[in-house]
């Protein structure tokens, strides 16, 4: 018993010392993380918006793909909405913000925070990645099955359908949000 | 002295020969950028847990030993991650995924193992930095290969006006698109394991 006891508290010492450790390093760059991230979602923003006022962030509690969005107006008048989404990945959830126009179209998309695999999924970072969605919706069907591709397009997301995939169906639901909410 | 570092480059080289880390080693060599990040990561917290665990050999008790080092090397793999995140966000967000699977990345518990809890702190450092560097180097081998065949391009950090992007004439506009896929990493791993031991054998017969 004695042996268990001196066993165990050496190694609860170990722990205890670690724990110590790794919370002076979390305090530290806790703050410079948080404000390197907001930083982030700030810009991708700014992009987005293609020079119309970015409203107030309004979030949705659903089960769904839609976590908030964004109304980009002019002069007053709702022009587009930014829609914050949550995709299916092939490593977990990724998140991606999209500038929908008011009739369906997918005005652009970037992919933010994200556990795709380097050289295949994550090459969805990439702006050329995108070209794929954007401009459809409105009349066209934004793409989210290898099916909806041409032939060259469908090689750039060889070995990462699942992504692909993922993106295809949260921007079908933001583009079918935003019809939904319409000019308000 | 000297031999517990210099062994880890080719003689006792824990990608070709060991054969230990393959998992990151084949995630990330897509890009030269990526494998230089995992190999300074491995690096420092190889570094760290090797100090820690000889400093501690005598400390830690016999039955307990591999929680006590998965506690250490997992707190110098999470502070690798929150200091990479916090200073270093793009290098962070290429590596993504595999800063935390160097807990369990072989090469780090092997070494704590097999080297750090019998010797001395001075031999563990070297023994560390060799490993590390030697871990470094086959990963960033793997990934010129991969990444000159597989995209065409050689990806550095990026200085000034170089944008950190080599791009090689010929290759860039029809890669040879397996060698950036799984396969092409395990096809790549095999034949350099190959050379590896073909060096080592040469050694082998001359001494």
């Amino acid at each position: 018993m004695k042996e268990v006891m001196k066993i165990g508290g050496k190694l609860a010492a170990i722990c205890a010392i670690a724990a110590i450790a790794l919370g002076i390093v979390n305090a530290i760059t806790e703050p410079i993380i948080i404000a390197a991230r907001a930083e982030k979602v700030r810009l991708a923003l700014i992009e987005l918006s293609v020079g119309l006022e970015i409203g107030e962030l309004n979030e949705v509690n659903n089960e769904g793909a839609i976590l908030g969005y964004y109304p980009l107006s002019s002069l007053e008048n709702i022009k587009a909405y930014i829609v914050n989404i949550i995709g299916s990945g092939y490593a977990g959830d990724m998140n991606l913000l999209t500038a929908i126009s008011l009739e369906g179209e997918v005005l652009s998309v970037v992919l933010m925070k994200h556990t795709e695999t380097p050289g295949l999924g994550k090459e969805a970072e990439n702006a050329s990645y995108m070209e794929k969605f954007i401009g459809k919706g409105n009349g066209s069907i934004i793409p989210s099955s290898k099916s909806h591709l041409d032939p060259k397009e469908a090689d750039s997301i060889a070995g990462a359908s699942i992504t692909f995939i993922g993106i295809g169906k949260a921007l079908n639901e933001a583009a079918d949000f935003v019809g939904q909410l319409g000019g308000m | 002295m000297l031999k517990e570092f210099t062994k880890g480059f080719i003689k006792e080289n824990p990608v070709f020969i060991i054969v230990l880390g393959l998992c990151p080693a084949l995630g990330v060599s897509t890009k030269v950028v990526n494998s230089i990040g995992m190999g300074a990561g491995v690096i420092f917290v190889l570094l760290g847990s090797n100090i820690f665990v000889s400093l501690l050999k005598n400390f830690i008790p016999e039955k307990v030993r591999i929680p006590a080092y998965i506690v250490i090397i997992a707190s110098f793999v999470t502070i690798v991650e929150m200091v990479m995140e916090a200073f270093i966000p793009a290098l962070y967000d290429s590596l993504g995924v595999f800063v935390p699977l160097i807990v369990v990345n072989c090469v780090i518990l092997g070494r704590a193992e097999a080297f750090a809890n019998k010797n001395t702190v001075k031999a563990s450092i070297l023994d560390a930095l060799g490993m590390g560097l030697g871990f470094t180097l086959a990963l960033i081998i793997i990934a010129l290969v991969r990444e000159v065949f597989g995209l065409g391009t050689i990806t550095l950090f990026p200085i000034g006006n170089f944008n950190g992007v080599i791009e090689i004439p010929g290759l860039i506009d029809s890669p040879v698109r397996v060698f950036a896929l799984a396969a092409g990493a395990l096809l790549v791993m095999g034949f350099l394991k190959a050379l590896f031991t073909w060096i080592e054998d040469i050694r082998r017969v001359k001494q």
